[in-house]
């Protein structure tokens, strides 16, 4: 039918009777369970080689192949697998969008949330000696080139420009290590498998999975609230959001194992996750809002850490010495999130002690427009093409992130 | 007034020529004309009006910015070949030369000091720009051998897909690889510094040459160009602000000869497509990144080493490293020079010059051009001596393999020719 009429059609659905196009898939139904009464011989047409009315259907014994051939293979039932387990395991992975955002995450990682990045972080770029030559004209040229000059055609596509935005950001601040060397030591990971477990209340929880792009260094970065600070965590009251479940929206498995990997061997010469930058690109089924996204950061910061705490003092849990810092970076092309985490514990099993913390920065947008075409409303210019309303604090932000630890 | 005296004015002028001068106030410059110049009709069905239609067109090329040049030079869509820098061709080079008028020179411009041993007995009188010290030279050599173990040895990865391990293993070490690189690099070649680094990017370029006779059709014999486009996708390119100094001088007569290859490009095989006419460096005409240092190729799974062997294509491994660089580098260097206002009719006054470096992971060839002459159309060629040149090495190994967590084998001199290639710049 025309689209016209199946627009209409689809408007006008819930008052229709009939309504073709808005069917519903009914749930699939289980199959019928064929029960075995003791005592009772069932009898079949299996013997008449046909099907005669009356008699039952026969059940034959299922046929198995005498070798392995790996095309034609039948998984067992999720109860007979050999890692089936009877408590489930709640796992973040990449594609979970949580419901309640931040405050699920840091309940979930027994975090205290600071609003605002630490001064220590903040003055690294304000500091001359940090900044590069011309450093608003060279950031707003990189922002120029991944929204418009990067294809041959008008624009180019976000998942595009979104990546080519994050990779001209790190050469911008990668050509200071004229000035600073340690930032030589250091590299990117792209790709790469995480896994952290640990138990919170009485569920046992993971994060496993790809996410982003990792920035892995020699040396760790270095603590950012000093002993004091983290004792006094220990008062906080971690927020609750009662009906609601902390463990929705998370992927529930009866079939796992508990690893704790840091998606490299052990011998590896970056040990020490810096900054692991996440996309939100439109690319993947989900969208992630702000405030999901941010959760996102704060769960896969914590894994990194959690991971690289288990590697060096084992699984059990205990207050560490020497807390890790990891640091985040998500962006959709425009809107920029910054989080930093220090692990201080990996006691996250009862509410009370002390708490991990986590400092963030919310949606610190880098320009406000990049438009191909001027808005004209009413032959009056209301925004004009090209980049306009550049902030050049979200880079000095970005900036001093990235020199965090090599400074 | 000879009528009225009925006198002869023969013998006026003559025995009265000083007074006639002096009567009559006489322009000796040239008089303005007093009608318009006599030209060929613009709108006639004629042969003349024709040429002055295309010589108006000219002018009016000539005449416009840049932009404006580039869409007048490709607006108008036909048929043309499709010339894949990384093609399945056998002897591809020798076509995509004559194709882009290049003579290949095996071997590197002098600039590039090779040979190991030059550099040991003569250490004083090296240019201290042109090599690094030896502890840079040292960390240049752990990220390198770190990047390859990253991927192959410490991270922990699936298996790839099949006939995807290029992109699964060497990909993202490459780019590590020339991140690193480039940022190491920056202290001894301040241009590094206002670099842009492009990943995946896109290079485009449209250019005619030779001509042919239409076979049949409503426009059969007549005569029309043969049009070319490249569409290219690097693995990665370092784009400049400013240019990399020549090799050669402009008019220089290199010894090495474009080869001529009589038949069409048909034969190659080269497939005829129309679509949009695109000229691209990478980044659109406002970038001030708009010349070029340094483009990396990957050599894609189906070209690698071990494939072609097994195909009985040992010889050709060489011949498609060098029929990539010529023509990617032909499409790079043309488009920065058009970008620059050139084209077939104004021919680039100064050359332009590129580097690109191929590898499939292990092997690496490394590949000079100079761009000298735009002029390969067919009115423009015909007196034309001008010829672009390639420099270009053979395939060298960086390293035998990854065994325990370690890189056997680690060429330096590779390495050398590398950070040599980075280190390039104006003046």
């Amino acid at each position: 039918m025309f689209k016209e009429t199946a627009q209409r059609l689809k408007a006008a659905g819930p008052l229709l009777a009939q309504t073709t196009l808005l069917k519903e898939v009914p749930p699939r139904k289980k199959p019928r369970v064929k029960v075995d009464i003791p005592g009772l011989e069932r009898i079949t047409y299996g013997d008449r080689m046909h099907y005669v009315p009356g008699l039952a259907k026969p059940s034959f014994p299922t046929w198995v192949r005498d070798w392995n051939d790996p095309s034609h293979y039948y998984a067992p039932k999720e109860e007979e697998m050999p890692l089936h387990k009877e408590k489930p395991c709640f796992i973040f992975n990449q594609r979970t969008n949580a419901l309640e955002g931040v405050r699920q995450a840091l309940w979930l990682t027994k975090s205290k949330l600071t609003k605002g990045l630490p001064d220590q972080v903040l003055s690294l770029a304000e500091n001359e000696a940090n900044q590069i030559e011309n450093q608003d004209e060279r950031v707003q040229n990189a922002i120029r080139h991944a929204r418009f000059w990067d294809t041959t055609e008008e624009r180019p596509s976000r998942e595009k420009f979104c990546m080519a935005l994050l990779r001209s950001l790190i050469h911008l601040c990668g050509s200071l290590q004229v000035s600073h060397s340690g930032l030589g030591r250091r590299i990117l990971a792209e790709k790469y498998s995480l896994a952290a477990t640990w138990n919170r209340g009485e569920d046992l929880f993971q994060v496993r999975g790809q996410n982003g792009l990792l920035l892995n260094s020699i040396a760790p970065l270095p603590v950012l609230a000093g002993k004091e600070e983290v004792q006094s965590t220990a008062d906080h009251v971690l927020e609750t959001f009662y009906p609601i479940s902390p463990t929705i929206d998370l992927q529930s498995v009866q079939v796992y194992e508990e690893q704790n990997h840091t998606g490299f061997k052990e011998d590896y010469p970056y040990p020490h996750a810096h900054t692991l930058f996440l996309l939100e690109a439109g690319d993947t089924p989900v969208t992630l809002l702000p405030e999901q996204l941010r959760a996102k950061m704060i769960m896969f910061a914590f894994g990194n850490a959690l991971a690289r705490a288990h590697t060096l003092h084992g699984t059990k849990p205990r207050v560490l010495e020497q807390p890790i810092v990891v640091q985040s970076v998500a962006t959709n092309g425009r809107m920029f999130q910054y989080v930093m985490f220090q692990l201080n514990t990996t006691d996250l099993q009862a509410d009370e002690g002390v708490k991990n913390q986590v400092w963030v920065e919310n949606d610190q947008l880098l320009y406000d427009f990049a438009k191909v075409h001027p808005l004209i409303k009413k032959r009056v210019v209301q925004i004009p093409p090209g980049l306009s309303g550049y902030k050049p604090e979200t880079f000095q932000k970005f900036l001093s992130l990235y020199l965090h630890g090599a400074v | 007034m000879a009528a009225r005296t009925r006198l002869p004015l023969q013998s006026l002028i003559h025995k009265n020529g000083n007074v006639f001068r002096s009567d009559r106030i006489v322009h000796t410059a040239i008089q303005e004309p007093v009608y318009p110049p006599i030209v060929p009709s613009l709108t006639a069905k004629s042969k003349s009006a024709k040429g002055r239609q295309i010589a108006e067109h000219l002018d009016k090329v000539r005449a416009a910015d840049v932009q404006e040049k580039l869409t007048f030079l490709t607006r108008v869509q036909r048929k043309k070949y499709v010339l894949c820098p990384q093609t399945f061709a056998l002897n591809a080079d020798k076509w995509y030369q004559h194709f882009t008028k290049t003579a290949y020179l095996p071997g590197l411009p002098e600039k590039f000091i090779v040979d190991e041993t030059k550099e040991e007995s003569v250490p004083d009188t090296q240019n201290a720009s042109s090599t690094i010290d030896e502890t840079a030279f040292a960390d240049i050599r752990s990220h390198v051998c770190h990047s390859i173990l990253q991927e192959n040895w410490y991270m922990k990865k699936r298996q790839p897909f099949l006939q995807r391990e290029q992109e699964h293993y060497v990909a993202p070490y490459l780019r590590n690889l020339v991140s690193g690189l480039t940022h190491a690099m920056a202290k001894h070649n301040p241009v590094l510094q206002l670099s842009s680094l492009d990943f995946d990017p896109q290079v485009n370029f449209y250019w005619m040459r030779g001509q042919r006779t239409i076979p049949r059709g409503h426009r059969g014999g007549r005569v029309e160009p043969i049009r070319f486009q490249i569409d290219d996708k690097p693995h990665s390119q370092i784009r400049i602000p400013h240019q990399l100094p020549q090799f050669v001088p402009l008019e220089v007569v290199m010894s090495a000869e474009v080869p001529e290859i009589k038949f069409a490009p048909d034969l190659l095989p080269m497939f005829r497509r129309q679509y949009e006419n695109n000229i691209f460096t990478g980044a659109k005409l406002p970038d001030p990144g708009c010349y070029g240092h340094t483009q990396f190729h990957l050599v894609p799974d189906r070209y690698r080493r071990d494939k072609m062997a097994k195909r009985n294509l040992n010889d050709q491994i060489e011949v498609y490293l060098r029929a990539n660089g010529i023509a990617s580098l032909f499409a790079w260097t043309g488009a920065q020079a058009m970008y620059q206002g050139f084209w077939s009719h104004e021919d680039v006054t100064r050359p332009f010059v590129s580097q690109a470096v191929i590898t499939d992971g292990q092997y690496f060839s490394f590949f000079c051009y100079q761009l000298n002459t735009l002029g390969l159309s067919m009115e423009t060629d015909a007196g034309n001596p001008r010829k672009n040149v390639c420099w270009g090495t053979d395939s060298m190994r960086l390293y035998e393999g990854v065994k325990d967590g370690a890189v056997v084998g680690l060429d330096d001199s590779v390495l050398k020719l590398l950070v040599q290639f980075l280190l390039n710049r104006s003046g």
